[in-house]
């Protein structure tokens, strides 16, 4: 299984991030925390739904920030629950990190 | 900074502070420091001192007279009138008015082991035997307006500081732990959640409560779901005009007697975390018909306490007892813990205290092998030993407290180890103090009875909505972005985190952090590597110790980053609940590095400027953390064990304060 690596050169390649590639990333993460594979994370399933306990939430807060170079609330994974909804939202705001950096 | 004029509660004709202030000041009761209380405290030495220590209570006669002088000359120091425009007198500040506070505290507590004291240690014995806390104890607190200490001066309180509160109620944890807890602590963590996200309203409803007097109960906790508060379910479902509770909540403090519940309550059907909600509900609104209290727990220790439950059956409470945004319980409530967690630590503190002194006046009277207890070295290195880890835990308690208000940011790991290490660091220093004890740490009565009572009692500060498991927790998701951004990276922490009686700014309810991705405390530690003294054997001593501790932290450093996502769940591995163990021990030596820095810099108090006790209490956490330092240059030992003596000779407190004691 591979992680998406994370020496990829950051912040100049947020426009690069789709939505797609971004739920792909967090299907792919979210796995490893609940010891499943990436193909039963549904993209509209709440994560809770699947076990992923506030502890684990917050640890994939902190991967994404590492990841991907953004500050995100603590609480994003509850506002946005099921990976559709966190792809959407950390595509709007690398896309907002990017129009920044311009 | 002066931004507390009042203390209600203290004198009557104290102030307005705030918006509120004019006409809750009114109402608070007139608890004053009578001048007949200097007497009383005075009068005490007057008690038959007990044989075995005879020699020793009388040289600490005078020092106790000198200490209800010190008291008085506190107290005076309140009622000195200050307005903005007040005539040049004795500058009154933080500091003045929580000694004054103390002060009053111990005078009216006065001498627990005088048998015609009311408040003996004796009838606390008797209380936690029938069950009960000792109703003269609570008349004392009712009298004195300790409620007050749980409000925002704002709001008509006297809560300004979080170090304060504990050093304040301290003094009644001192005595026993099921009165600090049942009369006061748990209207504290109640409160807590409404002084974050309540309506002005509600703050002020629940000011007026808690000034008056009355409970405040604190429902989060279901058997079935221990420390997994997002299963709870006890429901409040959308009715016209408000919610329905629904469900039952156990082992509940106060339940039967508290005037309002705070009750974390289910507010949606789905899995996670904004699937709950805080409401606040007064029992006089509560249709009786529609909810119960439920039969009390009966507990291995603070027996005192009236744990029960509730059990509610559809019971209507109007829209306006939800307390803050709806969805947001988890939320409020992993806000609120950075300050109860922050806090009761601290104050549980006050029963080693108790507990050590104990032991002294135990291994100072009792002969064996021809001479006294004290005399045997390791009884002696014991009690050193134990006096050390009080100061680190105190350490730890100070920095949590002050970072709420200096670096509110980063407070959620550090409340979160606090709340881990201090009482587990007080239940095991507790343990190590019954050895000394022998068989008297068995005995339920007589001289040195409350011994077993602060034994049972104590372990009830690692349980309850924060257990230790559960705060590491707390810690573990955030080790991995600690050491790739903050350790051996921030800016240290201000100076002012470090120092016990250093003034702060206000409690910021607001700006309470989830998560965090700085530590300054531990770059504290890092930063002073190169700063440190190395003139006497004591500073060479630290900065070996200290040198020892940086690698500690490369090594946390290293195996958090080595984590796997799975070790970054509740269902980690042990190792990194471990990993989480040896970060909170790193934290409290480097809580002790700042007092003793701080101290030695600013030139206060002399025992904690001299690096002997920081090297002796650095040694200590080094064996905790499986290191084999080299052995301590006798004089730090010696210095630590005179300072064990003085204290008791004449009766000061064994924490940061050395604050004089009645008893």
């Amino acid at each position: 299984m591979s992680v998406p690596a994370t020496d990829r050169p950051a912040s100049t390649e947020h426009t690069e991030h789709s939505v797609e590639s971004l739920s792909s990333w967090l299907a792919e993460r979210i796995a490893l925390y609940l010891k499943r594979s990436p193909s039963e994370i549904a993209a509209t399933v709440p994560l809770a739904e699947y076990g992923l306990d506030s502890v684990a939430a917050l640890s994939l807060c902190g991967d994404i920030e590492e990841d991907f170079d953004v500050v995100l609330e603590p609480t994003v994974a509850w506002d946005y629950p099921t990976v559709e909804a966190l792809a959407g939202h950390l595509a709007e705001e690398l896309r907002a990190l990017a129009g920044e950096a311009r | 900074m002066l931004s507390d004029p009042a203390v209600p509660g203290l004198r009557g004709a104290a102030a307005p502070t705030g918006p509120a202030g004019a006409t809750e000041t009114a109402t608070v009761r007139k608890a004053a420091v009578e001048p007949a209380t200097a007497p009383k405290a005075a009068a005490e030495t007057t008690a038959a001192p007990r044989a075995a220590v005879r020699k020793a209570a009388a040289e600490s006669a005078a020092t106790r007279k000198a200490a209800a002088r010190e008291a008085a000359t506190a107290a005076e120091t309140i009622v000195t009138p200050r307005t903005a425009d007040a005539a040049p007198g004795p500058r009154v500040t933080q500091e003045s008015l929580v000694q004054a506070r103390i002060a009053d505290l111990e005078s009216r507590f006065g001498d627990p082991d005088d048998p015609a004291n009311p408040l003996s240690a004796a009838r606390v014995l008797a209380a936690d035997e029938a069950g009960e806390l000792p109703p003269a104890a609570e008349r004392l607190l009712d009298d004195a307006g300790f409620n007050a200490e749980f409000v925002p001066t704002a709001l008509g309180g006297r809560l300004d500081r979080l170090d304060t509160l504990v050093r304040v109620t301290r003094q009644v944890f001192r005595r026993d732990v099921a009165l600090g807890l049942g009369y006061g602590i748990t209207s504290f963590m109640a409160a807590a959640n409404v002084w974050t996200a309540g309506s002005e309203e509600q703050r002020r409803r629940l000011a007026e409560l808690l000034l008056n007097g009355s409970k405040v109960s604190v429902a989060y906790h279901e058997l079935p779901h221990g420390n997994d508060f997002v299963r709870n379910e006890f429901r409040a479902d959308a009715a016209p005009g408000g919610f329905r509770l629904h469900g039952r909540k156990e082992v509940i403090n106060n339940a039967d007697r508290a005037a309002a519940f705070v009750l974390f309550s289910r507010t949606d059907d789905r899995p996670g975390s904004r699937s709950h909600s805080v409401l606040l509900a007064e029992r006089g609104q509560l249709d009786p018909a529609r909810f119960s209290v439920l039969p009390r727990y009966s507990a291995v220790g603070v027996r005192g306490c009236r744990l029960s439950g509730l059990d509610f059956d559809g019971c209507p409470v109007p829209a306006d007892a939800l307390v803050g945004e709806s969805g947001h319980g988890v939320e409020l409530a992993l806000r609120s813990f950075q300050l109860t967690r922050s806090a009761i630590p601290g104050m549980g503190i006050g029963a080693l205290d108790t507990s050590l002194r104990t032991v002294v006046r135990f291994a100072l009277g009792r002969r064996l092998y021809r001479r006294s207890v004290m005399e045997i070295p390791h009884a002696s290195a014991t009690l050193a030993g134990a006096f050390l880890d009080l100061l680190s835990c105190d350490s730890m308690a100070l920095v949590a407290t002050r970072a709420v208000h200096l670096l509110p940011d980063e407070t959620s790991v550090y409340a979160a180890a606090v709340k881990y290490l201090v009482p587990r660091m007080l239940t095991d220093t507790m343990y190590d103090l019954s050895i000394v004890l022998g068989a008297r740490f068995y005995v339920r009565e007589g001289e040195f009875g409350l011994f077993q009572k602060h034994v049972r009692d104590l372990p009830v500060l690692s349980l309850g909505h924060a257990g230790s498991a559960a705060c590491q927790a707390t810690i573990i998701p955030q080790l991995s972005r600690l050491a790739r951004r903050a350790w051996f990276a921030g800016d240290e922490a201000p100076a002012e985190l470090f120092r016990p009686r250093g003034e702060l700014p206000p409690i910021p309810f607001g700006r309470l952090a989830l998560a965090s991705g700085r530590d300054s405390l531990s770059a504290s530690l890092v930063a002073a590597v190169d700063e440190l003294p190395s003139g006497s054997p004591a500073e060479l001593a630290v900065q070996a110790l200290v040198m020892r501790m940086l690698d500690q932290l490369r090594q946390l450093q290293e195996d958090s980053l080595s984590l796997t996502p799975q070790d970054r769940t509740a269902l980690a591995s042990p190792a990194s609940f471990a990993l989480a163990d040896r970060y909170a021990v790193f934290l409290a030596a480097a809580s002790v590095l700042g007092v003793w820095r701080a101290a030695a810099r600013d030139g206060g108090d002399p025992f904690l400027a001299d690096p002997a006790w920081a090297a002796a209490a650095l040694h200590r956490l080094a064996r905790r953390l499986g290191q084999r330092p080299a052995d301590l240059p006798a004089a730090c030992e010696g210095r630590v064990r005179e300072e064990v003596l003085r204290r008791f000779h004449e009766r000061r407190s064994y924490d940061l304060y050395d604050t004089p004691l009645a008893g």
